[in-house]
């Protein structure tokens, strides 16, 4: 079936193409020049709006900036032409039947050949669609991974595995924290986050001084919250991957009620705010896992991320420093990974790309070579993982403090986390 | 009050027309805009049975919490009990008419603000036991994986209601059957004891009117069908989860109903239907995705500002004058008498 919208020829479109037929060669021709003018395209379906939007529209903020470079550059050589890659975009808002819709179009209206997800409660309405059209679809969230998801994909972000290793930092540093808390939002990201945090702590010697605290994602007054989870007075005070929207009043909330010990979190977005309305003082030795890409640890030749710290200044050139975020450079990464394995398949087609991609059971990650990895966790081996920065804040700026490894610490501690997961009902065989 | 029922030639045309419009709309769409318009069509059934509830005088906050009642109670009997998705979706229907049922004995001992309150605390008491017991009912991830509608197979024909237009039509059968039954309530006896509640509560209680059961039986039939609404999404999208059915979808239905306007049966779809189309088609095509909640208010407050009665009045008005128009062809009188 064939779309209205996509045979008929407006009065606008008729007096755009006019216009743009006339102003050619006053113009002149774009800068790089594709021959036969092959154009891959790239969808995007992630929130741009709502809640969850900070962590979808940095993300294609950043996207913009990797196709702008690579199309610059003359685009991607693919199976012996060059590919002008454009984006598609459509907002998900965080809800399966948007998502649904927003993949239908990009699949069928758009002809995408790459579809990057922030995944979660959006990727069920899209399973069956990617299934049926084999598209390829990357999810920041792991969790989305099954045994039936073969076209789905986590190559960046193996959210929250992750979170290990800045616990482990944690202990390696300061063996003297003892006692630890963690809240999260009660939803589909936190709980698996939370229980990777206690399978860490637990690994670490680091002791629980109570229970983990759920707390509605309504909920909006975080005053009750800190004060139950500082009752016990805890050494490590741990905000799991609570969305941006909680971070920032959680930590105004630790610092409004005397909070002296140390801050450990997934992500801390937009970290220069929480370090306006709080202080440098308070804020410094935070820990979380997301780096500033101007960071020059990012300079390292094991780095596989193109030009960190160029990228970082044109975000910020563009966008604004305040706005950069947690996924700011992680979708550009995924980019990153597919243009390598669509140049070694010689296709753009879906099938092709995803069988380069995962070709030795090993890929470059952003921030080093990794590993297809999953099948313990999540009954497929379609998450990339291998080392992972810990970031600490150090005179109201977030730095890199060290690279860990996510493998080593699964090889000793695996079962561990199977375990918390599973007491959390987070184990994908638990899921209904 | 209740409007006339009797259907004029010009309303037989404007149903054939309708009719015709209806069948013929999924091959005119886009195919992301097919998807679009079974989500519309079950959002119509919401809006409607949640109009039949306000006919009353309550407003209730738990109506989307009902449609995920029938969303929940349909994925849970076809996935765990092994129920033939037909006949799922309706015991999903029926799971949401008994917990209203069940709501409306501490609900209906309050009134106005007080009940709209209460409604909303009680539906956020079953979403949460949805969100805490993540067996039966999956957490916060909720449920997935729900089946879908199956496929008809008769050798020359073959149907797979995974594919929109399929699905379009058979929500479509089951919405207009819903607000034929919806429609015959409200113009029955029944339907005008819920409006003389509405208008005049004691004097209806002080001629026998028992108000509670009324108030009960309109709670209970609207969460039916919410309920009902709800199955048809649950096995559409294969998934349901808590976040689906919170007070931010509970306010989309609020703004669609009272936009739209409820003193006409009509009214709430007229609501759905355009607010639909200039949220999802006409803002996302001129590529205002992050601006879209901007002017989405502005359009709600623009809205109420000049339409105060709904979107209803708008076809009132446009009736009113052409029937003026039609009078002023007649000899004198006639055209009073016809108003």
């Amino acid at each position: 079936m064939k779309s209205a919208s996509s045979i008929s020829l407006t009065r606008r479109s008729l007096l755009t193409g006019a216009a743009s037929a006339a102003l050619l060669p006053l113009v002149g021709m774009p800068k790089a020049s594709f021959a036969q003018e092959n154009v891959v395209k790239i969808g995007f379906l992630a929130p741009l709006t709502g809640p969850v939007a900070a962590w979808g529209k940095p993300g294609l903020d950043g996207c913009k900036i990797w196709a702008d470079w690579v199309n610059e550059a003359g685009g991607i050589e693919i199976g012996g032409k060059p590919y002008k890659v454009e984006l598609a975009s459509y907002d998900d808002e965080d809800d399966a039947g948007k998502a649904r819709t927003g993949a239908t179009q990009l699949i069928r209206e758009n002809d995408v050949k790459f579809i990057m997800m922030l995944g979660g409660n959006s990727w069920p309405g899209v399973e069956e669609i990617a299934a049926r059209q084999g598209m390829m679809v990357s999810t920041l969230l792991p969790s989305d991974l099954t045994p039936d998801t073969t076209t789905l994909i986590a190559p960046c972000e193996v959210h929250p595995i992750y979170n290990v290793t800045g616990v482990d930092w944690l202990a390696a540093n300061h063996p003297d924290l003892k006692t630890a808390v963690v809240c999260a939002q009660d939803d589909a990201l936190g709980k698996p986050s939370v229980a990777t945090y206690l399978a860490a702590f637990e690994a670490a010697g680091i002791t629980m001084a109570s229970p983990p605290l759920f707390f509605d994602p309504a909920t909006t007054d975080f005053a009750p919250v800190m004060t139950q989870l500082l009752a016990n007075n805890p050494d490590i005070l741990c905000l799991d991957t609570c969305y941006a929207d909680y971070v920032q009043p959680l930590c105004e909330q630790a610092f409004q009620q005397g909070y002296k010990g140390k801050i450990i979190s997934c992500t801390l977005d937009f970290y220069q705010r929480i370090v306006e309305r709080t202080s440098k003082e308070f804020m410094e030795g935070v820990i979380f896992q997301f780096p500033d890409f101007d960071d020059k640890a990012l300079n390292d030749p094991r780095i596989n991320f193109k030009k960190p710290n160029e990228f970082f200044a044109e975000y910020v050139k563009r966008y604004g420093a305040t706005e950069w975020s947690a996924v700011s450079w992680e979708y550009s990464s995924i980019l990153d990974l597919w243009a390598d394995a669509a140049q070694r398949a010689g296709s753009v087609e879906p099938a092709d790309v995803l069988v380069a991609m995962k070709e030795g059971g090993k890929g470059k990650h952003a921030f080093g070579d990794a590993r297809w990895w999953g099948k313990d966790l999540f009954g497929i081996d379609n998450a990339l993982v291998g080392d992972w920065p810990v970031v600490v804040i150090r005179d109201g700026k977030a730095t890199i403090a060290e690279f860990r490894s996510i493998p080593e610490w699964w090889d000793k501690n695996g079962q561990l986390l199977v375990k918390h997961m599973t007491d959390l009902g987070q184990m994908w065989n638990q899921r209904t | 009050m209740p409007e006339k029922t009797s259907i004029g030639g010009a309303g037989l045309i404007g149903i054939l027309i309708l009719a015709v419009v209806l069948i013929a709309v999924p091959h005119l769409v886009s195919f992301s805009q097919q998807e679009l318009l079974v989500l519309l069509t079950i959002n119509v059934l919401v809006v409607v049975s949640y109009r039949l509830q306000t006919l009353t005088g309550e407003w209730s906050l738990a109506h989307v919490v009902m449609m995920g009642a029938g969303a929940y109670g349909s994925a849970l009997f076809a996935k765990s009990f092994g129920f033939p998705v037909p006949l799922a979706m309706i015991a999903g229907a029926i799971t949401a008419g008994v917990i209203a049922t069940v709501l409306s004995f501490p609900l209906f001992r309050m009134k106005g603000f007080y009940f709209l309150i209460g409604s909303f605390a009680a539906g956020e008491i079953l979403r949460l036991i949805w969100k805490r017991f993540t067996d039966p009912f999956g957490g916060p991830k909720g449920i997935q994986r729900i089946p879908g509608f199956p496929e008809i197979d008769l050798g020359f024909i073959h149907i797979d209601f995974y594919d929109p237009a399929n699905y379009y039509y058979l929500v479509l059968v089951v919405v207009l059957v819903s607000l034929w039954v919806l429609y015959r309530v409200e113009k029955s006896r029944i339907g005008l004891t819920f409006h003389a509640i509405h208008w005049q509560d004691k004097l209806s209680e002080s001629v026998g009117v028992d108000a509670f059961r009324y108030r009960m039986l309109a709670f209970v039939i609207a969460s039916f069908f919410a309920g009902l609404a709800g199955a048809l999404y649950a096995h559409y999208l294969s998934t349901v989860n808590p976040n689906q059915f919170d007070v931010n979808t509970m306010v989309y239905v609020l703004i669609w109903t009272i936009v739209g306007g409820t003193s006409r049966w009509y009214g709430p779809i007229l609501g759905v239907v355009a607010l639909t189309i200039v949220d999802e088609v006409i803002l996302r095509s001129i590529g205002v995705d992050q601006v879209r909640p901007l002017l989405y208010g502005l359009i709600l407050i623009l809205a109420i500002l000049f339409l105060p009665n709904g979107l209803e009045s708008l076809v009132i008005k446009a009736r009113d004058a052409l029937r003026n128009r039609g009078g002023a062809n007649l000899p004198n009188g006639q055209a009073v008498a016809r108003k």
